[in-house]
Formats: C-alpha cells, sequence, structure tokens
C-alpha cells in the first residue's frame, strides 16, 4: 500500500467513525417531543447532526479518492475496519457493551485488515 | 406478504443497492484516473454518470435498511448491510478482473467472519433490549 493510499484510508476512517458518533449524538439528544416530525425538526436544529451530514458528505469524495489507488476489492475489504473504530468509540463514549462476541469480531476483522493491507 | 418473502427482498435490494454503490463508486473513480488533489480531477468525476449511481445507490439502501430495521431483527440487519463485501468481491473479481493474493483471500474470509460476529453480537444485545 503507497504513503497517499495510508493517508486517504486513516481519513476515511476517522471521518466514518466522527460522523457515525455525531449521528447517534444527534439522535440519542433528549428533545422530549412527541411526535416524530417534531424530533426531527428538533434534530436538524443540532449541531451533532450537522458535524455527521458533513463527515458524510467529505468521506465521500475521500472515499473515490481511495478507490482511484487501489482495487475495489482490496478497498471494501479495508474499509471493513470502519465497523472495528465504530465499535471503539461506542464503547469509549457511549459506554456500549462490549461483549465477546463482539471483541471476536473485532479482533477478526483487524486480522483480516492486517492481512489485506499487507499484501496491498 | 409473507415474513419470509419481506425478509429475502428487502436483504437482496440492500446488498443490490449497496452493491451498486461501490461499482458506481469505482467506475467514477476509474473516469477521474489517480487521485490529485486538483479542481481538475473533481471536475472529471463529477461530470460523468457513474457518481450519480453512487448516490441513487445510496438512497437506495437508506431506503431498504429503514425498511428492514422497522420488521427485521438488528442482527441479520447488520449482516446484510456489511455482507455486501461478498458481493462486492465477486463483482470485482468477474467485473473488473480484481484477484486477491492467497493470504488476502484468507483475510476476506476473517472479515466476514468477524462481520458474522457482530452480528450474532447486534442480535443478543437486542434480545437484553426486548427482555
Amino acid at each position: 500500500m503507497s504513503s497517499i493510499a495510508i493517508l486517504i484510508w486513516v481519513i476515511n476512517v476517522t471521518l466514518d467513525t466522527v460522523g457515525h458518533v455525531a449521528l447517534k449524538f444527534a439522535a440519542v439528544s433528549d428533545s422530549k417531543e412527541s411526535t416524530e416530525l417534531a424530533r426531527w425538526k428538533f434534530m436538524l436544529g443540532s449541531f451533532p447532526l450537522w458535524v455527521g451530514i458533513v463527515c458524510f458528505c467529505l468521506e465521500f469524495v475521500v472515499w473515490l479518492a481511495f478507490l482511484s489507488v487501489l482495487s475495489l476489492s482490496q478497498g471494501v475489504l479495508l474499509g471493513a475496519i470502519n465497523m472495528v473504530s465504530i465499535v471503539i468509540a461506542g464503547r469509549l463514549v457511549f459506554k456500549e457493551k462490549l461483549d465477546r462476541m463482539r471483541l471476536l469480531g473485532m479482533a477478526l476483522i483487524t486480522v483480516g485488515v492486517i492481512f489485506v493491507g499487507i499484501y496491498a | 406478504m409473507k415474513k419470509l418473502q419481506f425478509y429475502i427482498l428487502g436483504f437482496s435490494a440492500l446488498m443490490l443497492c449497496d452493491t451498486l454503490t461501490q461499482i458506481s463508486f469505482k467506475l467514477a473513480s476509474n473516469h477521474g484516473g489517480e487521485f490529485a488533489m486538483q479542481l481538475e480531477w473533481f471536475l472529471s468525476i463529477f461530470s460523468q454518470p457513474w457518481i450519480y449511481g453512487a448516490v441513487l445507490g445510496y438512497l437506495g439502501s437508506f431506503i431498504a435498511w429503514m425498511t428492514l430495521l422497522k420488521h427485521a431483527p438488528v442482527g441479520p440487519a447488520f449482516a446484510a448491510s456489511h455482507l455486501e463485501v461478498v458481493l462486492v468481491l465477486i463483482v470485482s473479481a468477474v467485473y473488473f478482473g480484481d484477484r486477491l493474493a492467497p493470504m488476502q483471500i484468507v483475510g476476506a474470509l476473517l472479515i466476514v467472519l468477524g462481520i458474522v460476529c457482530l452480528s450474532f453480537s447486534e442480535a443478543e444485545h437486542e434480545n437484553d433490549e426486548v427482555h
């Protein structure tokens, strides 16, 4: 993997993780709104929601750049590391549970991504 | 519509939309050539139709995902939303002629196994919340 590919990959993982955390913040914010429409209106005015939207818009371009320097099969496999980073962020930020099955899944994906990355 | 038919249709739609998105991304990036932090690169990407195929794929995935989540258990839904990797790998090999090294194939199998583990974990957590 070239250094530019690694740099784009790291940016992609960061944007995806921050984007998901931001959307989760927006979704769980206590709006006290009774209807779904009112809840969405409240969320549209929340800062985290827009942080999430900006992250995903940037990720759209970054993913294009990533696929321009790697094959599609290698790209989607390396992109799987996003699942691991999001679970870690969920644990750190929202204190989400980390059971054995989740840890095993994270470990398998990480080792798999390392195998794909080393030979990319 | 029977439950099983709904699941099969919903999961298939989600995987197909996700796969369409990734193929469109690759075709769009092929058009622009290797990434360069230049206006020309962005213009060449956004001036051809495949980039809009990616946007359509995203929209389709979003609708399929939200419909599935309303009725389907979260574990299988999570798996379906990430196991598009398998379909993308098949299409990449057949359509783009991608070839993975033997160790990368082992890596791909580990990743798929990891996604299945995360799906089981999601399903268990959903049961925790229900009971």
